[in-house]
């Protein structure tokens, strides 16, 4: 008797590979068809999650307290964090792009934590919710992340573009590294969950058999 | 099990949904054909309409965009009767250049180098499949191409380019130069080239089988 649902690539002692989806033996160290290196299930997926997660919760910190950047203007520096950055469109009645920033840049990655730390948390205790909206919340975390950066590049431009001497310069702060590390971290912590665990858990029943 | 059936199990690589782990047996899949996971519904292979000449053409286009992209200016502001052009990889430079080297090189990975090496593997790849010549080092392109996707952010810097200028709208004027619309229709070349590339489809050609 296998631990893995059956029909599964795992009770038949394959594992599937991650780069082109060949099932092989799961002798094997590295996948016969693109030699990807492969494995039943991704090594220690939960504690790597949990330690880019952890990762990505200490950066936060920095990233939202630290000024992003400091504008120098005729000698006067002024810092703009994340969130004043938000509030300064909001009040310029910028609103799109203050919601935009707001969520891309707040929101996606304190929900991506969340998220990811709840499907954690539900492989390890045997969650008895659904699997597919498990699976799918897994998916949107997968594909939103990246646009995190969205302000990181922001600051970027404007370093590199406002660059007058004295009578105006743009200066990256230190919340731009904490933050493209949060950013980092919680790609990083998507691509170590293995979502297969999510599926463990249920007795697979094939609906046909095509 | 007749012999015709036979061989076509034997022509295919068995497969496993990346999602769930369900085995699947997929046959050969007409153009256009789809087949999905029946346990938990994942796109697992999606054979192309047109084959693998879209994606190249696509590719190929993305590659003369790219390199456009970083000759011309990008972005250029003007402020109280002065002037600055900068190039899109200034904003990887200036950051350089003001001591913050770890976030320069982020920066230039996600919007430069990432983009092109993954534009240049897809050709790579695609060149040799069509026109039916297979390398034992096509395997390891494969294995870029399908790797390195989360980390070509061309599309998230766009939208930094948005909202930048909104910022600078009310202190300055920011104009786009000839490389921000390069870039511009980098990204979506090479959106369309990624999207036309089934997995399956791919490996079962880097294979030399029909999919
Ligand atoms: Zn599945």
């Amino acid at each position: 008797m296998s631990a893995y649902p059956q029909g599964t690539a795992a009770a038949h002692g394959l594992a599937a590979c991650h780069v082109c989806g060949k099932a092989s033996s799961a002798a094997l160290h590295r996948c016969p068809r693109c030699e990807a290196p492969i494995h039943v299930r991704k090594p220690d997926s939960l504690q790597r999650t949990i330690a880019l997660l952890l990762t990505a919760v200490v950066l936060l910190l920095p990233a939202n307290i630290l000024p992003i950047m400091h504008t120098e203007n005729l000698g006067r520096v002024t810092p703009s964090t994340i969130l004043g950055g938000v509030v300064l469109l909001w009040e310029e009645g910028a609103y799109p792009i203050a919601l935009v920033i707001l969520i891309a840049s707040v929101v996606v990655p304190i929900a991506k934590i969340l998220i990811l730390s709840t499907l954690v948390l539900g492989v390890a205790r045997a969650s008895t919710a659904s699997p597919h909206d498990r699976a799918r919340l897994y998916k949107v975390t997968e594909m939103v992340g990246r646009w995190s950066m969205i302000d990181v590049f922001v600051v970027a431009i404007l370093v590199a573009l406002i660059n007058l001497g004295d009578l105006l310069t743009i200066r990256p702060g230190n919340a731009a590294l904490a933050f493209a590390g949060v950013v980092v971290s919680t790609i990083l912590a998507a691509g170590s969950f293995d979502p297969r665990l999510i599926w463990d858990q249920v007795p697979a029943q094939k609906e046909s058999d095509a | 099990m007749t012999a015709d059936a036979a061989q076509t199990r034997a022509a295919t690589t068995p497969v496993a949904c990346l999602e769930c782990d369900l085995l699947v047996d997929l046959g050969p899949l007409a153009p256009g054909q789809r087949a999905q996971c029946p346990r938990c519904g994942t796109t697992i292979a999606a054979s192309p309409k047109q084959g693998l000449h879209r994606p190249l053409a696509f590719a190929l286009a993305a590659a003369v965009l790219l390199m456009l992209a970083n000759v011309y200016p990008f972005l250029a502001f003007k402020a109280s009767g002065l002037e600055r052009v900068m190039t899109l990889t200034e904003s990887a430079s200036a950051l350089y250049d003001d001591g913050s080297r770890v976030l320069a090189a982020l920066v230039l990975t996600f919007i430069v180098i990432a983009p092109a090496v993954l534009t240049a593997s897809v050709i790579a790849l695609l060149v040799p499949l069509v026109t039916g010549r297979r390398y034992p080092w096509l395997r390891h392109i494969g294995r870029l191409v399908f790797v390195i996707g989360p980390w070509s952010m061309a599309e998230v810097f766009l939208i930094g380019v948005l909202v930048s200028f909104i910022k600078i709208a009310k202190m300055a004027t920011m104009l786009l130069g000839p490389s921000f619309w390069a870039f511009f229709a980098f990204t979506v070349c090479l959106t369309a080239a990624l999207a036309a590339l089934d997995r399956h489809y791919v490996w079962n050609a880097i294979e030399g089988r029909d999919a």
